[in-house]
C-alpha cells in the first residue's frame, strides 16, 4: 500500500516534468514563422491534462495525509524478529562449521595408511 | 553568531502549507504561461519603437518562464517532502510493512529450525555408528587398561573404604597398586603444601 502511494507520487514528478517539457514546445513551435497547429493542439491538450493531474493527484494525497496523520512517532519496530532470523542463521552456520570438521576428520583417517 | 532554528510545527500547520504550496505553484505555471501566450501576440500599433517593444517583450518572456521552470521545482520539492511525509507519518502503511517483514523473518527462522531439527535427527544416526567404529577399532586412544569414567569413580569409592584393600586378591594387585599410586598421588600433591609448611623454619 505505501509503495502505490510512493509510486503514484513517482508519477507526478513524471507529469511535472512533461508540463515543463509541453509549456517549452508550445513556445518554441509559436516561435517558427509557420505554425503546426496540430502540434500546437496537442500540446496544449497535454499540458492542460497533465497540470490537472498533477493538481488532481497532490491534492489526493495532501487529504489523505489529513486523515491519517497523527502528531506521534512510529514505535513499530522489526528488531526482535530480525534478530530471531540472525541468531537461526547463525546456528546453520554454526552447524555447518562443525559438520565441515567432520567431514574432514573422516577423510583423513580414511586417508592413513592401515597398519 | 545567531543559529537558525527550525521551530516545529504541527501536522495540520504542515499539511495547510503544503496545500498553499501546491495551489500557489500550480496557479504561477498557468498565469505565467497565459501571459507568454499573450506576449507572442503581434500588435500593430505600440506606443513605444518596434525595436524597445520586442527588447520588452523578450525580457518578460524571460522572467516567466524562469517563473515557470521556478514553480516546477517547487512543486518537485513538495512531492519529495510529501513522500517524506508519507514514509513517517502515514501509519497503516507502515504497520504493514512491518508485519510483512515479520512474518517473512518468522517463516525463515522456521524453516531454518526445522532444517537444522532434520539435520540432527540424521546425524545422530551416522553418528552412533561413527562411534561404534571408532570405539572398536585399532585407532581409538582408549585401551583396556583404562577405565570409563563412570567405573573409575566407583573403584575410587571403593578403596576409600579401609574393608576393600584388605580384601584385596594376588590377581587384583596389579589394579590395585596401580590406583593407590593415583590416592598418594594426590595426597603427595596434598601433603606437598603442608610438607612445605613444616620443613620452613
Amino acid at each position: 500500500m505505501a509503495n502505490e502511494r510512493l509510486r503514484a507520487l513517482e508519477d507526478v514528478e513524471k507529469e511535472i516534468a512533461m508540463i515543463l517539457q509541453c509549456a517549452g514546445n508550445i513556445v518554441l513551435e509559436l516561435s517558427k514563422d509557420k505554425h503546426n497547429a496540430s502540434l500546437l493542439d496537442r500540446q496544449l491538450v497535454q499540458f492542460q491534462s497533465s497540470v490537472n493531474r498533477v493538481e488532481n493527484e497532490l491534492s489526493g494525497q495532501i487529504r489523505y495525509l489529513t486523515q491519517v496523520a497523527t502528531g506521534q512517532p512510529h514505535e513499530g519496530s522489526t528488531y526482535s524478529a530480525r534478530k530471531d532470523c540472525q541468531m537461526a542463521l547463525n546456528r546453520a552456520e554454526y552447524a555447518k562449521v562443525k559438520l565441515g570438521e567432520l567431514g574432514r576428520t573422516c577423510e583423513v583417517m580414511l586417508e592413513q595408511p592401515q597398519t | 553568531m545567531a543559529t537558525q532554528r527550525v521551530l516545529p510545527q504541527s501536522k495540520e500547520t504542515l499539511l495547510q502549507n503544503y496545500n498553499k504550496r501546491l495551489k500557489d505553484d500550480i496557479r504561477s505555471i498557468l498565469d505565467n504561461f497565459t501571459e507568454i501566450i499573450k506576449t507572442a501576440k503581434i500588435e500593430d500599433e505600440t506606443q513605444v519603437s518596434r525595436p524597445t517593444q520586442a527588447e520588452q517583450d523578450h525580457y518578460e518572456m524571460h522572467v516567466r518562464a524562469a517563473n515557470i521552470v521556478r514553480a516546477g521545482e517547487s512543486l518537485m520539492k513538495l512531492v519529495s517532502d510529501l513522500k517524506q511525509f508519507l514514509i513517517l507519518n502515514d501509519f497503516p502503511s507502515v504497520n504493514d510493512a512491518i508485519s510483512l517483514q515479520n512474518q517473512q523473518l518468522r517463516s525463515l527462522q522456521e524453516e531454518c529450525d526445522k532444517k537444522l531439527t532434520s539435520l540432527r535427527d540424521e546425524i545422530a544416526i551416522d553418528l552412533y555408528e561413527l562411534e561404534e567404529e571408532y570405539y572398536s577399532s585399532s585407532y581409538s586412544l582408549w585401551d583396556s587398561t583404562d577405565l570409563p569414567l563412570c567405573e573409575a569413580y566407583r573403584r575410587q569409592d571403593s578403596w576409600a573404604s579401609p574393608g576393600s584393600s584388605c580384601s584385596s586378591t594376588p590377581g587384583d594387585r596389579e589394579d590395585v597398586d596401580g590406583p593407590p599410586s593415583q590416592e598418594t598421588n594426590p595426597q603427595h600433591h596434598l601433603n606437598g603444601h603442608s610438607a612445605a609448611s613444616i620443613e620452613k623454619p
